[in-house]
């Protein structure tokens, strides 16, 4: 029987989508195994959140409401959910691998001094829990198993599908217990980005460039596409090292992993350490025009052809199906 | 003041795996090993630092077997860490991240550094937990996914890189920080440099020699598996880029239904 927990992140009162994701899986995987789904929320305030997460698949939902958890803190964040597992015992904490997760899930784990793994992608339970995760930027995945319990899971974004019920999961106050925490870090503020834009790792849908571009001036039609596709930007190692684009953009084995619904490749030969990072998009979309390029061999759908040209007709035709 | 930098060898980004079918382990004899890449931007900040002036001693800790001895005296040694040490011991092979963040964190409390830097990363395994682990066993402050560092007295203030911005963090000195590409340009050795870096202490020791037992893994390999099969690339053709556009756009919205 086992008990998943849930590690709700929100950020300005803005629930990572990740956490209703793992809400959902865990339902799909308590519903088989007889388990109860519990969500762990850290905020100031509970907001909507307990409906939203009841919706999701919670059967409970703890309530850790404290001023502490206005602006993100390793040590705060960490010792609030080492406790929630020491106090709860969960079979297993799942923690989506977001910038926030990805830092606290290894605290929480050398805390509680139990196993911890990153990015999985896929979760089962038959009397042993199986983790499914990529490895070497997904150029192969590996079955690891935990030894007891309870143990840290980090999910990454866009691995399970989100289901919505109707039906709403039993509130409860949960104390973090956080007097005598003093952290020797903390985040003195934070400063946003180019504001508006979807994020490259939660997003759906990702359209990058590569050297295809041929200068910075030329980003702009990657940006566009992706504008109208509610998509995020990315960028190829080449772009990035040209100084074209923020490092932020790129995708690859030493930028971002992804894994969208749809990724477009324009201008991008498909080096094998690009490759890694976007292998496991659901759809791959190449637009080069040698077709020899890579690039073809893992995508689904391809145009030969000068990008200057198809990318823009792309972008029309995408507006007039968004309408 | 002394610095300390976590360093691990990794297979080159070039490699291929070749895993035709599921199996318990991957054969990684032929693979070209090279300095992990993120481990480079945490050993160039901390020469930087150095270079910047005072009394700095850069302390390149690693674990793996004897073949790491090249990669630490290229990349690490030469580049201008003063000197070395290196866990070699085969009690440590498929050792999983609790346990190398255990033998680390042992090294570490053998001095006493003002900081440590590492790479957020290891590309092979991906986990990113090996540098969180280690300040939390050493009762320390980190900042994770670090692009700018600056030191100030007893302290430290770094930038890291959250979704569609940026944290500015301050800490308290002993820290770790992972550092992440955008921090700085990573050097390569000099050809005589790489010479003068075998002069350089480098030393190695065992588990025992650390008073250690070999910390068993929290974690257990099933298998590997190949990643999914990907089908055909199917190929959108028409006389005009526009014509060839609209039919992909059709595709991906009727076909894929992923717009
Ligand atoms: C340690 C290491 C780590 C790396 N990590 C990464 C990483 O994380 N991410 C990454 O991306 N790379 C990474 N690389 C770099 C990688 O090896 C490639 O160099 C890089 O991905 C190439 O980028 P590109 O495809 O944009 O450029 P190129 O390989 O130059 O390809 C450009 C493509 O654009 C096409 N093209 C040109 N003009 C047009 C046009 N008008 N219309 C349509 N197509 C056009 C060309 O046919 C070509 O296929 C790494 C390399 C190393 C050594």
């Amino acid at each position: 029987m086992p008990n998943i927990a849930v590690f709700i992140e929100q950020r300005d009162g803005a629930v990572k989508k990740v956490a209703w994701q793992m809400l959902s899986e865990a339902r799909r995987l308590a519903d088989a195994g007889g388990g109860e789904v519990w969500a762990i929320h850290l905020a100031p305030a509970a907001g909507d959140v307990a409906a939203k997460a009841g919706a999701h698949g919670a059967d409970k939902v703890f309530n850790a409401m404290d001023d502490a958890f206005t602006t993100y803190n390793s040590e705060l964040w960490g010792t609030a959910l080492a406790n929630f597992c020491r106090e709860k015992s969960p079979d297993v904490l799942l923690v989506g691998s977001t910038a926030l997760g990805k830092d606290v899930a290894p605290k929480v784990a050398g805390k509680l001094g139990c196993a911890c793994i990153s990015d999985a992608v896929g979760l089962t339970h038959d009397g042993d829990w199986t983790v499914r995760r990529p490895v070497y930027a997904g150029k192969c995945f590996v079955e690891l198993t935990p030894t007891g319990g309870p143990f840290v899971v980090g999910v990454r974004p866009n691995a399970f599908v989100i289901e919505e019920k109707a039906g709403a999961g039993a509130v409860e106050d949960f104390a973090a217990s956080l007097d005598g925490v003093e952290p020797k870090a903390t985040v003195a503020r934070v400063e946003a980005g180019d504001g508006g834009k979807v994020e490259l790792t939660e997003a759906e849908v990702v359209v990058s460039g590569g050297r295809g571009i041929k200068g910075p001036e030329n980003y702009e039609l990657i940006e566009k596409l992706a504008e109208t596709l509610g998509a995020a930007a990315g960028a190829s190692r080449a772009v990035v090292d040209a100084g074209w684009v923020d490092y932020s953009h790129q995708v690859g084995q030493t930028g971002k992993t992804v894994g969208p619904n749809l990724y477009i490749a324009c201008g991008i030969s498909g080096a094998i350490q690009h490759l890694a990072g976007m292998s496991s998009s659901k759809c791959i979309v190449a637009i080069n025009k040698d077709a020899n390029a890579p690039i073809f061999k893992i995508a689904d759908y391809g145009i030969v052809g000068d990008l200057f040209d198809v990318v823009p007709a792309l972008t029309d035709e995408v507006g007039k199906l968004k309408g | 003041m002394k610095i300390a930098v976590l360093a691990k060898q990794v297979p080159d980004s070039e490699t291929r795996i070749n895993l035709p079918a599921p199996a318990p382990e991957i054969d990684d004899s032929g693979f070209t090993r090279v300095l992990n890449p993120y481990d480079a931007y945490a050993v160039e900040e901390a020469v930087k630092i150095k270079e910047a002036g005072g009394e700095v001693e850069i302390t390149a800790i690693t674990i793996g077997p004897e073949t790491v001895k090249e990669t630490v005296k290229k990349d690490c040694l030469a580049v201008g860490c003063d000197k070395a040490v290196i866990v070699t011991d085969p009690a440590l092979d498929g050792a999983d991240e609790a346990a190398v963040a255990s033998v680390l964190a042992a090294v570490l409390q053998k001095e006493s550094y003002d900081l440590i830097l590492c790479g957020l990363k290891a590309i092979d395994d991906d986990s990113g937990q090996v540098g969180i682990l280690v300040a939390e066993k050493l009762g320390l402050p980190h900042v994770s996914v670090v692009t700018k560092l600056t030191l100030g007295d007893g302290s430290l203030e770094a930038e890291r890189e959250i979704e569609g911005g940026k944290e500015i963090v301050n800490a308290s000195l002993p820290a770790l920080v992972t550092c992440q590409k955008g921090l700085n340009e990573p050097r390569l050795p000099s050809l005589p440099n790489i010479m003068k870096a075998g002069a350089k202490p480098m030393e190695t020791v065992t588990c025992a020699d650390l008073g250690l037992e070999p910390p068993a893994n929290l974690v257990q390999v099933k298998t590997y598996s190949p990643p999914p099969a990907r089908g055909e690339c199917r190929l959108v053709e028409a006389d005009e880029p526009a014509a060839a556009a609209k039919e992909l756009a059709r595709l991906l919205n009727e076909e894929a239904k992923v717009i």
